[in-house]
């Protein structure tokens, strides 16, 4: 007797994606102050050139989308720099005289995976 | 035996004044290097320089200088030397900017190489000297470092060499 075929399929996926995306967000110590995307941008750079110095700071990366209401936003980055950029993410502790933190919600090598997981938690995607 | 590797950098200071040589220091130099890195490269890189770098030789006279760095990450802390622009020594500012003029694994390869590259600095200055005397005087030191000296140095190559690399 012939035997079925197995109904599951082996299926590898080989990540050849030249980018990551990292899901961030900020929080404020006491007071939130308002902040615009430029603003926030310049935040992540004066982290990065403090860590890494001028040479470090001048590679790019972008802000896809910002939300100012609760203040995260996806960031898209080569794979080279993911390390550094998180790193200096994680030394940011001030903004303007107020104290910070960013948090890292999610760290994907596609797109497609980070909305998905944002809509499963009910997080606002408006701009995407 | 498991040692941990360096890289010896040997550079020229180039000053406009000659005068300027003489202010040359360990420290200072050391600490100009610092404040380039510092700007290039962020707490990383001074971060980086602190681990096992060091200023091993300071020639006041030629101008030559002999910087210690791991091997681990001597790449990042060479990108920064061309950002060194002045020396603060003893109160004074000192412009300048360095000529890394070889790369070597041991402290041994560098001096065979300063050497060597002295040598051929003297057959350079030959056409430049403007007098008879100055023509003499580099004639007589081009002579005191000849045969006696290469045969020294032929010999002094059958030993093992460690981990050179000419890079200039």
């Amino acid at each position: 007797m012939d035997e079925e075929p197995s109904s599951y399929e082996r299926v590898a996926y080989k990540n050849d994606s030249v980018y990551h995306y990292m899901k961030i967000c900020l929080i404020f110590g006491n007071e939130r102050k308002p902040l615009s995307a430029e603003q926030f941008k310049q935040l992540i750079i004066s982290g990065l050139k403090e860590l890494y110095g001028e040479v470090g700071a001048a590679f790019p990366f972008d802000v896809l989308t910002f939300d100012q209401f609760v203040l995260s936003a996806i960031l898209r980055v080569y794979n080279n720099g993911l390390v550094k950029l998180w790193s200096a993410l994680t030394l940011i502790g001030s903004c303007e005289n107020e104290s910070c933190a960013f948090r890292v919600t999610q760290v994907s090598s596609s797109v497609s995976k980070l909305i998905l997981v944002l809509k499963s938690t009910g997080t606002s995607c408006r701009s995407l | 035996m498991v040692r941990i590797k360096y890289r010896y950098l040997l550079c020229e200071v180039c000053v406009s004044e000659r005068s300027g040589l003489q202010m040359l220091a360990e420290r200072p130099i050391y600490d100009a290097l610092r404040a380039a890195l510092g700007k290039a490269h962020g707490a990383h890189g001074a971060a980086l320089l602190s681990v096992g770098s060091s200023v091993t030789y300071v020639n006041a006279y030629t101008g030559v200088v002999l910087l210690r760095f791991r091997k681990a990450h001597y790449r990042l802390l060479w990108s920064a030397l061309p950002f060194v622009t002045s020396i603060w020594s003893r109160g004074q500012k000192v412009p300048c900017f360095f000529n890394c003029v070889h790369i070597g694994g041991t402290i041994r390869t560098c001096q065979k190489f300063l050497v060597r590259y002295s040598r051929q600095q003297l057959c350079r200055m030959l056409p430049h000297c403007k007098t008879e005397a100055e023509k003499q005087e580099v004639r007589r030191a081009v002579l005191s470092c000849s045969l006696n000296k290469f045969r020294e140095e032929e010999e002094d190559n059958d030993f093992g060499e460690d981990g050179e690399e000419t890079e200039a």
